[in-house]
């Protein structure tokens, strides 16, 4: 079916029609246009309140725990007012992440001693004071109510002493053997505390071994770099000093522990503010349709396997185009066909011209000859010290899978008989060809560290509580070394240990405060009066000038060759009997450590709109050999394992391509975690750890439900994101213009050449004066937007929106204040991707509030569409007649049931909906009430910038802007004046107040589309 | 004028309107003798039975729909307005079949309305009734549903007498109590009959009580006839304005397939089609089982069938008036509702509606067909179906609208169809208790279309 015709031609290319001229076809009727056979299916909707009830319960409740508590530390008797505690007035304080090998500078919002609210610190170079989804959830994870509360023995209730008494048992004895048989197996880290434990362990036992490993990981480039440049240092992308970056199947936008900074870096070099701008380029070669790969300027779809091969028939492009490259002698270059070798010869140009300021960048899937040949490429096109740099962070624990695949070999040898697991779930996600779990039964005193009593943890003698990294002292350096303590912000709420104390007491056999530890490592690093020094330290959330010096590195060529060697660089066809499995990182899971975190399962997937699940992805022509179709349950069978999981269709992946994300399936996560989705690491083995070939795919014919909050993915020919490549830009800088599907406002129309049309219809009503006071705006920039979803899980923290679960979501009830919108764009089989966050446009002449009959939706003066709960009685025509449908309801008692601590997580600035009325985007005017009393106080306006909404806020693009627009001068003001202003819908009069830029992508002129 | 007498044109057919020459006592005889009965027919228990559990289920739904929310519907975003409001306004529309025959046809002298007026007219309050209920239960809080109304309070707090629903609940409510009204005034003088023949005390006090002290005289009669006239002329518009009113719960409104000027006459023309149906479907049931073929006879039946056929191409033409401007107008928002509409995701329910409402009251064209008791009684259920399928499939634009990032597809949980087919309980329960304890032919207004009754009449042909 294609209900819009061509009956009006847009303005030619400058807007594109999207999947329209498909609409007809029969593929699109299968994935695209309903994910439900027509009129058959939803009738037999099981809907259970308890079920939500309990899931909303675990994800918010905090059972057990009274009060709150701050940090012992800073405890002072309330007789005797803090200094700047106010009651009612939220403080500030800085922290830091630790994610991994990276950590991100945060400002936590916490009120009356309690932490709700997650921001980024300004001051911290790693994320500029953003944020991404999985930052901003992390603060759920502290009032997880399935966090254990007490360290336990077999399974038995014990505690702290208790286990510290085991300890110096233990410690004793392996003193004596210098720790013979001794093993501690941690989490990759980079903490100058945690390092200086590690190496007192080491220098206390000898014997004993210490690995840090995670299931996912860029070990793969570090092994490159240990091969090429003899030892491992840690590179740092500089994505804002690239102009042409060519990404390997990296989703550097996304799921890589660094992405907010990749993000911001990026963004800054795509944000244009006329048609005379200069943009970056992106390039990306992948197999699944990762958000990266929806942010390109050119995407090529490639078996995962062959990205090497593309990348050596670069490199030989480039070698032909006359760049020398070091250590390609004696390799042949494959040759490549259709598209992708249409791409070399523009692509290797593009490269060329931008040498120095180009930037190629391998994924953490793909094996460490392609990250060797990456690094013999950036080398020759002189993009070492300017787009790379490479640091010596002496304080990182860098990943080893050889070292665990060791290690399990030893414990089911019984070679080790106490192993320490500092964090991580080896039981749940070690590759499956190790047998982890068999292996730690043959040792004799296992200790685990973890939140909760999970699947490692059940199979270990000791578990012992692992604070939350808002309520511990620890330290932390980002990828480019920057330094950062990690202050609690609350006092553990359970008989929880940090991994500093832990670490500590297994170097010493003394129980030792975190506090103190932390304090002692950091008089060694803090320059001049140490006190003045620490406090400085605190209150910045970084110590400043802490960043490693950038080293030089001078490419071993015997290393390359050497690294590069051993890999086999030819094309390796699939089938459909020969598929290949594409394992990723699931963005809001990751590797199953959030797999307890309601509001990450509710966000959905980026590419899929899935939330609740993870799902097995084809391609459509792939589902269409295969004969399946969305939630069909298949059968992977993949060298003697087998997985059944839900299949969902994402046009743009490879062919012949599986894509399982990692993350779910868990067994002991907890309530909200425990049985959501598949488990697919049962299908990793450590010799495949990113992906497999040779695997098979059956159709079980069994049906699986899934929750989309997307049915639809086409844009139907409508301007809904007005799209635009910078040379069609450049030509006509006022395309937008005439975007519209009523005819008076068509780019033929001769009253369409008014850009402001809809104000020339005068109103018969007295139109309220908005010229004066405050008047409230925003801009959502499509370009740099990448459609992360960082703001819509900001806004649920901010704004305490409630998770209803899966069945809910599948209904269509879900409550996000802010949704992205996904759209396919283009041919059907290999389509683009466009992104578009969706807030209340907060329209001046608002639709909702004209049908409202007790008016509890009205204007105010400031040109806030504002919603009045209490005077709400739900019948919903609002949201009815919202074109944008940003209006969430309360179907049921979202909130009633809350136990009496989950008004902890709450945010008392905003109010908690109860049943039968209606919510939605506020433009946060919690916030702009706040900014409006401290400016008043100190009697001035409120500045520019002063307010942010917490979509804003977070935005890791930098592409949300909020002001007053009133102030000519304010930022938002300036953007909106911006030629690519347009409003969503404007044609219906509504006048939003939120505005989008329409998206240019900057495709290379020179290379076919 | 001819001969002194006013000819009406519309008078169609004058003779013979109760044929088999019936007199004033047959006529009570045949009327009031059924709430008079002594024994309860069977069929009525188990009826009634029927009915009354439906209507306890019902009851039980919005108990449960108080306790839990609107959640137990299959509403979602964006098809905010489901089963309830599809209801309502099925319900409302049936209802103004009793206004037109009671009020319109009354001033239009139509004497043949006669024999069906006073069920028609109860069959409107209590389709009202069903329909008052799905507005007040639909919304999320329904303790509060009284702010519609424009109540002085403290916070000189009024409702936003620019949205659609108040006029709405103005509008329903206005006709709820007229329609009461008018038809309570109809039934003083048979009621009074009904009191003068009781035997029971308890009867002869309750009807005593209703009938108002009614004698039958002389002054009684013309203050009757005029309040009579007053309420009809009362009425006469709101046949016209309340369905226009509820169309604009959805005209005034962005939403495509729902903004458009057609919806009033559109509305008000299926509102009387559908109405016609329902009295159709009652009276033929009425006329079998208490046996009034003689009063309720086969040329009313087949005016309505008329009727029918007239309303049914009304709304058939405003079916493809709403395409012909959706593609006039240019706007592609409109054009693809509406060819989604015939070809999209609700398509089965669209062309149930096209087949029920447009195709099948043109059977109506052949008068051996619309003087066939099964074929009008199949008929005007198939048209009651299509057009509460009508309003599901106006409501249902809402499933694809503006942005199609936001498109679903709704569909009805188990708890919105027990309320659709409690409604009918309820309906059902009050129509039985009414065929049971009331004269269901207005026996004054039946005896005054009597040849007997119309003196004048002989003589004129006498002399003529």
């Amino acid at each position: 079916m294609s209900p819009i015709k061509k009956g009006h031609t847009l303005t030619g290319k400058q807007y594109w029609r999207s999947l329209d001229e498909l609409a007809g076809t029969p593929e699109f009727e299968d994935w695209l246009h309903r994910e439900f056979p027509q009129g058959a299916s939803e009738w037999n909707n099981a809907w259970s309140r308890r079920s939500f009830l309990t899931l909303m319960g675990a994800s918010l409740a905090l059972a057990g725990l009274s009060g709150c508590r701050r940090p012992e530390e800073h405890i002072v008797p309330y007789v005797k007012k803090p200094e700047d505690m106010v009651p009612g007035n939220p403080l500030k304080y800085a922290t830091a992440i630790p994610m991994g090998l990276h950590a991100c500078g945060l400002l936590v919002e916490s009120h009356e001693g309690r932490p709700t609210k997650i921001e980024g610190n300004l001051k911290h170079p790693a994320n500029r004071g953003r944020t991404d989804a999985r930052i901003q959830a992390s603060v759920l994870d502290l009032y997880d109510p399935d966090r254990s509360t007490v360290p336990s023995r077999g399974g038995v209730r014990s505690d702290w002493t208790a286990f510290v008494s085991f300890w110096r048992e233990q410690f004793v004895a392996f003193q004596a053997t210098g720790g013979e048989g001794l093993a501690v197996l941690s989490e990759t880290f980079s903490s100058p505390t945690m390092m200086r434990l590690r190496r007192a362990f080491e220098a206390r036992f000898p014997n004993a071994r210490w690995v840090a490993w995670d299931p996912i990981s860029d070990e793969n480039r570090y092994e490159a770099i240990r091969a090429v440049l003899g030892r491992v240092h840690q590179p740092v992308f500089h994505y804002d000093r690239a102009k042409v970056v060519l990404s390997l199947e990296s989703d550097f936008l996304l799921t890589e522990p660094e992405a907010v900074t990749a993000t911001l870096g990026f963004t800054s070099g795509r944000r244009i503010e006329s048609e005379k701008d200069q943009m970056n380029r992106l390039y990306v070669v992948e197999s699944l349709y990762t958000l990266t790969g929806a942010n390109a300027d050119h995407r090529l779809r490639i078996n995962s396997s062959d990205v090497g091969a593309f990348a050596l028939a670069v490199a030989g492009e480039l070698q032909r185009q006359g760049l020398a490259i070091e250590g390609l002698n004696g390799l042949t270059v494959p040759t490549m066909t259709g598209r992708a070798a249409e791409w070399l010869a523009p692509l290797a140009k593009d490269l060329l011209r931008a040498r120095g300021e180009s930037l190629i960048v391998a994924g953490s899937g793909q094996p460490a000859a392609v990250h060797a040949l990456v690094m013999a490429i950036n080398g020759a096109l002189g993009n070492l010290d300017r787009t790379i740099t490479y640091v010596d962070n002496r304080d990182a624990a860098y990943p080893s899978t050889s070292g665990l695949t060791k290690l399990t070999a030893d414990m089911a040898a019984g070679k080790v008989s106490a192993l320490v697991m500092i964090g991580g779930n080896p039981v749940y996600n070690a590759p499956a060809d190790l047998n982890f779990a068999a292996a730690l039964s043959k040792v004799a005193t296992s200790v685990h560290l973890s939140s909760r009593v999970d699947e490692t943890s059940a199979a270990t003698v000791w578990h012992i509580p692992r604070s939350h990294y808002l309520e511990m002292w620890g330290d932390a350096r980002s990828l480019d070394g920057t330094l950062s303590v990690i202050q609690p912000l609350i006092e553990p709420l359970y008989q929880s240990v940090s991994e500093v104390e832990l670490t500590a007491l297994l170097a010493s056999g003394e129980s030792a405060r975190g506090y103190d530890l932390v304090r002692e490592t950091w008089a060694g690093l803090v320059t001049g009066n140490f006190e003045v020094g620490w406090q400085t330290a605190l209150l910045n959330g970084i110590l400043s000038d802490s960043a490693l010096p950038s080293i030089p590195v001078n490419a071993a060529q015997v290393g390359i060759a050497q690294a590069m060697a051993s890999h086999g660089w030819s094309l390796r066809p699939t089938a459909t009997t020969n598929l290949e499995v594409v394992f990723h990182p699931c963005y809001t899971t990751g590797d199953g450590t959030r797999a307890n975190n309601g509001w990450l399962h509710e966000l959905p997937d980026p590419i899929t709109k899935l939330s609740w699940d993870n799902v097995a992805t084809f391609s459509p022509k792939t589902a269409r050999e295969l004969g399946v179709q969305n939630e069909d349950i298949v059968s992977i069978q993949l060298q003697g394992r087998e997985l059944s999981i839900a299949a969902w269709i994402v046009p743009g992946q490879m062919d012949n391509a599986v894509g399982l994300s990692f993350g779910y399936g868990r067994e002991k996560a907890g309530r909200v975690g425990n049985g959501v989705g598949v488990d697919t690491y049962r299908l990793r083995d450590s010799q495949n750890m990113y992906r497999a070939g040779s695997a098979t795919v059956s159709n079980t014919g069994r049906r699986y439900e899934l929750a989309t909050t997307q049915d639809h993915g086409s844009m139907e020919g409508r301007p809904i994101i007005l799209m635009a490549s910078l040379d069609e830009y450049r030509e006509n800088p006022d395309f937008i213009t005439g975007a519209s599907v009523i005819p008076e406002f068509m780019a033929e129309s001769e009253k369409a050449k008014e850009r402001d049309l809809v104000r020339e219809y005068p109103s018969s009503w007295k139109e309220p004066d908005y010229s004066t006071g405050y008047q409230w705006g925003m801009s959502i920039d499509l370009t740099t937007c990448t459609g992360c979803q960082a703001c819509t899980v900001a806004c649920q923290a901010e704004n305490n929106i409630p998770i209803v679960g899966k069945e809910q979501v599948r209904k269509g009830r879900e409550m996000h204040w802010i949704r992205v919108d996904r759209y396919f764009t283009g041919d059907v089989e290999d389509p683009g991707m466009e992104h578009q966050p969706m807030p209340c446009q907060h329209c001046e002449n608002a639709p909702c509030e004209q049908v409202c009959p007790v008016a509890a939706t009205v204007h105010d003066t400031e040109g806030l569409n504002v919603m009045v709960y209490n005077r709400c009685i739900g019948t919903r025509y609002c949201s009815n007649n919202c074109p944008y449908k940003v209006r969430r309801f309360n179907f049921f008692n979202y909130t009633d049931e809350y136990p009496e601590t989950i008004k902890m997580v709450q945010n008392p600035e905003v109010t908690v909906r109860s049943r039968g009325v209606m919510e939605k985007c506020t433009y946060c005017v919690q916030r702009i009430n706040r900014g409006k009393q401290v400016a008043k106080l100190e009697n001035r306006s409120i500045r520019d910038g002063e307010v942010t909404p917490a979509c804003a806020q977070a935005c890791p693009a930098e592409a949300i802007v909020f002001g007053n627009i009133n102030d000519s001068e304010s930022r938002v003001a300036r953007v909106k004046r911006i030629n690519r202003t347009y409003s969503l819908l404007g044609e219906l009069n509504t006048q939003p107040r939120t505005t989008y830029l329409a998206s240019i992508r900057n495709p290379n002129p020179e290379m076919k589309a | 004028m001819k001969n002194g007498r006013p000819v009406n044109s519309l008078v169609v057919d004058e003779d013979n309107l109760i044929p088999g020459n019936p007199t004033y006592e047959s006529i009570t005889e045949s009327v009031a003798g059924i709430p008079e009965q002594k024994q309860t027919p069977k069929a009525w228990w188990a009826l009634f039975l029927t009915a009354v559990s439906l209507a306890g289920l019902f009851f039980a739904e919005i108990g449960y729909l108080f306790y839990e929310g609107t959640g137990i519907w299959g509403l979602q975003i964006p098809v905010a307005w489901g089963f309830a409001i599809v209801n309502f306004v099925f319900w409302v529309g049936i209802g103004h079949a009793g206004t037109l025959i009671s009020a319109i046809l009354f001033l239009l002298r139509q004497r043949w309305r006669t024999s069906i007026n006073r069920f028609a007219e109860a069959m409107t309050i209590f389709a009202v009734i069903c329909a008052l209920m799905f507005p007040t239960i639909h919304v999320g809080r329904v303790w509060f549903i009284y702010w519609t109304m424009p109540i002085p309070n403290q916070m000189d707090m009024w409702p936003n007498f620019r949205s659609g629903l108040v006029w709405d609940a103005f509008a329903v409510g206005t006709y709820f109590l007229c329609s009461l009204l008018f038809w309570y005034v109809g039934l003083v003088p048979d009621l009074a009959t009904l009191r003068d023949r009781a035997t029971g005390k308890i009867r002869k006090m309750l009807y005593g009580l209703f009938s108002l002290g009614w004698r039958g005289s002389n002054r009684q009669w013309r203050h009757y006839e005029l309040a009579y006239l007053v309420l009809a002329g009362i009425s006469t518009p709101l046949v016209l304005s309340v369905h226009s009113i509820v169309s604009t719960d959805f005209a005034t409104s962005l939403v495509p397939g729902w903004h458009t000027t057609i919806f009033p006459p559109y509305f008000v023309a299926g509102a009387i089609f559908s109405g016609f149906a329902m009295v159709m479907t009652l009276s033929i049931i009425a006329r079998s089982v208490y046996k009034l073929e003689h009063i309720i006879t086969m040329k009313v039946l087949e005016r309505m069938n008329i009727i029918m056929l007239v309303t049914g191409t009304m709304v058939g033409y405003a079916y493809g008036m709403e395409f012909f401007i959706a593609w006039y107008s240019g706007n592609q928002y409109e054009q693809f509702t509406f060819i989604n509409r015939a070809f999209g995701p609700y398509a089965w329910a669209y062309w149930i509606m096209i087949s029920c409402n447009v195709i099948a009251p043109q059977l109506f064209w052949s008068k051996k067909l619309r003087t066939t008791i099964p074929v009008m009684f199949v008929a005007s259920i198939v048209i009651n179906i299509g057009m509460w399928f009508e309003r599901f499939v106006i409501t249902m634009s809402l499933s694809r609208d503006f942005l199609p990032s936001s498109w679903d597809y709704y569909s009805p949980t188990i708890h919105d169809i027990a309320l659709l087919v409690g409604s009918f309980g309820l309906f059902f329960s009050l129509f039985l208790l009414f065929l049971r304890f009331l004269p269901m032919v207005a026996m004054s207004e039946v005896k005054a279309i009597l040849p007997q009754a119309d003196p004048h009449h002989h003589t004129e042909q006498i002399h003529g």
